[in-house]
């Protein structure tokens, strides 16, 4: 074979071959459209009709909680229906290193998210007055955000399990908790001092902080802090996903 | 490492937890050479090959591919191999073009390349015409030819196959078998495990057969005869059997174990011209009518059979489990006779 390339712009096309494979295969798959779209779009009409509020004010929280299911939803579709019928098995014997593999996968995750979110930011702005007042915390919101969940999808996926349900379960038990101490429903600036501590350490707060900075609302931490914890978030999710299914590996 | 190996393995280990799967396994693969890996179900064979694919990460020891470490590198030892698994790991959603230049993508072949390669392979397993088919609505045997033609998209060195021909139709099978053959005389080497013993027996150079986790025997399959003279034995059937017949064969003197396979019945013997005459005096004895009468040297399913001590009652035991392998189903037949 022709060794056109070096080996970084090697995987990263290899990389993005993943990416759009896995867009290609498992965007439409009936879980990926449940747990990435009909979930947060379900919770958050449920928790949202009947509420005397503004729609407008009720965008940043749609858009942060389809950032948030959207984008962790695909690595745990993708991967354990991967192991199931031995497909991730071509990855791992193919000439591309763990971290391209998960790149690619993780690469398809904040496609996916950010995707969808962008829905309700144009919904909001077409239809019920919403404004952008600051289109570079709108950029973070989504490129951190989805990057820090798509990772957590990843991570959750090194869960040795062969069906999407496998993996779901647990990532649920962490997912649906954190919509309650993450200010989606009830503003920080209300809660005890120490439910305030516990919800700075919630990265979706820094999501929904920064949804509601970039459309002109109050944010209680302030953006510096929402993008350094949302960085240093994806930054933990991506390197403890990494060592997890490097871990499966050697239990391999 | 010898510039003729194409593997070479030293000391290969796998642990799962306490369990040792794979024992210091020691052995060479050289290029050009059509390997042959035999075990019965649980020996290791399928953790070997993981290892060797780097699927699975060692526990301990090496495995040099075309003089690469797959540990420590694994992307210039990747770039040897193709791998046909023992399931048909194709992606179903995508055409079986589309299969085969995402694998192109893999090995970051170039565009233009890759689509002839993927054209020439189509047409070569007779799978062009229902290019842009999706997968999932071929058959069996087209899933397996599109999963090989998937292993050859990268002009490998080497070629792992992992029960290639299990389940299949007698023409996938024919058709699977000649292309071993055609790629092994163009010079790739070939590791390939197996449970159909005589499919090793035909096609391979050499075999090793690996029995819970450590190897039992390395050789070319007739060596691996001749080391076991025990194991020869004289066929005969006759016209009419009568129902005492096993027992009474299997008293003659020199006989060591008598089976029956059909209508005829294997006498195992180190002596075959002494328990010729005892059967010719059987027949006249009790006016039995001779059909054959042959003297049979071991075959490879009888190494296999007594180097990995696989016996009927261990056979029903595996099939509790998992299910009859080829082999366990035909010792099984016997066993019942």
């Amino acid at each position: 074979m022709d060794r056109h390339s070096s080996h970084y712009g090697r995987e990263i096309r290899v990389a993005w071959a993943i990416t759009v494979k896995d867009m290609r295969t498992y965007y439409t798959r009936p879980p990926s459209l449940m747990f990435g779209i009909l979930f947060p779009f379900s919770l958050f009409l449920s928790f949202s009709i009947g509420r005397n509020v503004p729609l407008a004010t009720q965008i940043p929280i749609l858009i942060s909680q389809t950032l948030f299911f959207a984008s962790s939803s695909i690595g745990p579709v993708v991967i354990p229906s991967e192991r199931a019928n031995q497909t991730f098995d071509r990855f791992l014997t193919s000439p591309v290193s763990l971290l391209s593999i998960l790149i690619g996968k993780t690469l398809a995750g904040i496609i996916y998210g950010a995707g969808i979110s962008v829905i309700p930011v144009l919904v909001g702005l077409a239809f019920f007055g919403s404004q952008i007042t600051s289109f570079g915390a709108l950029v973070a919101c989504f490129a951190l955000s989805s990057l820090a969940f798509s990772a957590l999808g990843i991570m959750f996926a090194s869960i040795p399990g062969q069906t999407p349900g496998q993996v779901m379960m647990p990532l649920n038990f962490v997912r649906i908790p954190l919509l309650f101490i993450s200010g989606v429903y009830s503003p920080i600036r209300e809660l005890p001092t120490w439910m305030q501590v516990v919800s700075m350490l919630s990265p979706l707060t820094h999501t929904v902080e920064l949804a509601r900075y970039a459309s002109g609302g109050e944010t209680f931490f302030g953006p510096l802090l929402n993008i350094t914890i949302l960085t240093i978030y994806a930054t933990i999710f991506l390197f403890m996903g990494i060592r997890f299914h490097i871990m499966n590996q050697r239990k391999e | 490492m010898s510039s003729e190996s194409a593997i070479e393995v030293s000391n290969l280990t796998k642990y799962y937890g306490d369990l040792l799967a794979v024992d210091h396994v020691n052995f060479e693969v050289r290029k050009g050479e059509i390997f042959g890996f035999l075990g019965p179900n649980g020996a290791g064979k399928t953790t070997t090959i993981r290892m060797l694919t780097g699927i699975s990460i060692p526990t301990e020891g090496t495995a040099i591919i075309m003089g690469y470490d797959i540990k420590r590198e694994p992307i210039e030892a990747k770039e040897q191999m193709g791998i046909v698994p023992d399931i048909n790991n194709v992606y179903n959603e995508l055409s079986a073009w589309d299969n085969l230049i995402f694998t192109g993508k893999l090995y970051d072949m170039p565009k233009t390349y890759r689509e002839s390669r993927a054209e020439e392979l189509l047409k070569m397993f007779g799978l062009y015409e229902r290019r842009t088919e999706k997968v999932q609505g071929f058959s069996r045997g087209m899933k397996r030819r599109i999963c090989i033609a998937m292993a050859f998209m990268n002009k490998a060195n080497i070629l792992f196959l992992d029960e290639p021909t299990s389940g299949l139709d007698v023409q996938s099978v024919l058709i699977i078998r000649d292309l071993i053959r055609k790629l092994n005389q163009k010079g790739l080497a070939i590791f390939v495990t197996t449970h159909n013993i005589e499919e090793a027996n035909q096609m391979c150079d050499r075999v090793a057969i690996i029995n819970h986790g450590k190897i039992a025997a390395i050789d070319t399959p007739e060596k691996l005869k001749r080391t076991m003279e025990s194991l020869q034995s004289v066929e005969v059937a006759f016209e009419t059997t009568p129902p005492s017949a096993l027992k009474e064969l299997g008293e003659l003197p020199k006989v060591s174990e008598v089976m029956k396979e059909g209508d005829k019945f294997r006498l195992f013997t180190q002596e075959p011209p002494s328990v010729l005459t005892e059967i010719w005096q059987y027949s006249q004895s009790n006016n039995l009518k001779l059909v054959t009468l042959n003297t049979l040297g071991p075959s490879l399913e009888d190494v296999f059979v007594k180097l990995t001590g696989i016996r009927p009652a261990t056979a029903k035991e595996e099939t509790e489990k998992t299910g009859p392998s080829d082999i366990q189903r035909k010792i099984q037949r016997r066993g019942d006779q």
